[in-house]
């Protein structure tokens, strides 16, 4: 991947500002709690950065990873530490140490993963589609890296979209990336009017 | 952080080290495969993080791609004083997390098994021998690798295992 100028991760920043916010309020409404965002990170980092970048490598988290089909290649992950995953699925009413959890992260992942990618086809006029959720408990840097890996082969970077939802007065959040293919990014700049 | 005398090696990274007190160190292996190539007697050791079998056009990190990997860390292990013939290579990692296709036509197979064949055959033109393995399956792994010979593995949620006995120094 090029480098992209500080305009370019301006609008992304701002297309992830925008998605995060209307997942924000569909796990919000989903919960009847109040969820708080935080402001998007969007970075273009080497590879080797990049696990750093969304987490501590070694932590336990359950990641659910949805890939997309249509006009761009990307993949959504959504990153739950194993004990706010927990936390979520007690909000829900779904008992933890079953088998329950797990499908309630990746049905909990796919409804957020469908509103922030509606808001970003609707900003760009890109016709996106989910497939379905992945979703797997096992260290951070597995997870990301293994992520990463499908679609490294011609890029030595890795843009990464991180926000993170935060249900208010529980010790509950959970990070919501956008990994693009270099491919991907292009397409979503040239929609934007913001392309090299 | 990582604490004093721990080498991280992240993705597409390779390192070496023959300094007792040192240990090289891959966090959480998904898809890609820790690559140690260690000579006990002499107290050498290196790591790779590969991330991908083939190197398609020229760049990227050395470790990145299991077919450049191998002859750099060769290179790199000989340079501090050993010789191909006295190496000796543990595999972690490979295992696969998710379905995701991407990558093109050949992601059809799975990366983590296409990595560890790569690696392997890689090993093969070097005449250099696999003695221990801890690959496959869908968990995430850490490998940790001593100068002085010893290599651990430790599987998400699992113990740490002496996948090669030696000095943990």
């Amino acid at each position: 991947m090029t480098a992209l100028s500080g305009l370019q991760l301006d609008a992304l920043r701002e297309l992830a500002n925008i998605g995060s916010g209307t997942a924000g309020t569909a796990l919000s409404r989903l919960l009847g709690r109040s969820v708080d965002i935080s402001v998007p990170n969007a970075v273009v980092l080497p590879l080797a950065e990049a696990v750093e970048a969304v987490g501590p490598a070694e932590q336990d988290v359950t990641g659910v990873a949805i890939p997309l089909a249509g006009d761009m290649d990307a993949v959504v992950l959504l990153v739950f530490p194993v004990d706010d995953g927990g936390t979520l699925c007690g909000m829900l009413g779904v008992e933890a140490g079953t088998d329950d959890p797990i499908s309630a992260l990746g049905e909990i992942g796919n409804i957020l993963a469908a509103s922030y990618i509606g808001s970003l086809g609707a900003m760009t006029g890109l016709d996106l589609d989910l497939t379905p959720p992945q979703t797997v408990t096992d260290m951070l840097a597995a997870i990301v890296a293994s992520v990463l890996a499908t679609r490294a082969t011609g890029t030595d970077t890795a843009l990464i979209l991180d926000s993170e939802l935060r249900v208010e007065g529980e010790e509950c959040s959970l990070s919501f990336l956008l990994l693009p293919e270099p491919g991907g990014v292009r397409e979503i700049l040239a929609r934007m009017g913001v392309e090299a | 952080m990582t604490p004093a005398g721990e080498i991280a090696v992240r993705m597409g990274e390779l390192a070496v080290s023959s300094a007792p007190g040192e240990v090289l160190l891959s966090i959480g292996l998904g898809s890609c495969i820790g690559l140690a190539l260690i000579d006990q007697r002499r107290g050498i050791a290196g790591l790779a993080h590969v991330m991908l079998p083939e190197a398609t056009a020229g760049g990227g990190p050395a470790g990145k791609f299991a077919d450049r990997a191998v002859p750099e860390l060769v290179a790199r292990t000989t340079a501090l004083g050993t010789s191909r013939t006295a190496l000796r290579a543990v595999l972690v990692g490979g295992a696969q997390m998710f379905t995701l296709g991407g990558g093109g036509a050949a992601s059809a197979l799975d990366i983590g098994v296409r990595n560890e064949s790569a690696v392997r055959a890689a090993l093969a033109s070097e005449r250099i021998p696999v003695v221990a393995s801890a690959t496959g399956g869908a968990r995430g792994r850490t490998i940790r690798v001593f100068p002085g010979g010893a290599v651990l593995s430790k599987e998400a949620g699992g113990a740490e295992i002496e996948l090669m006995p030696g000095v943990r120094a």
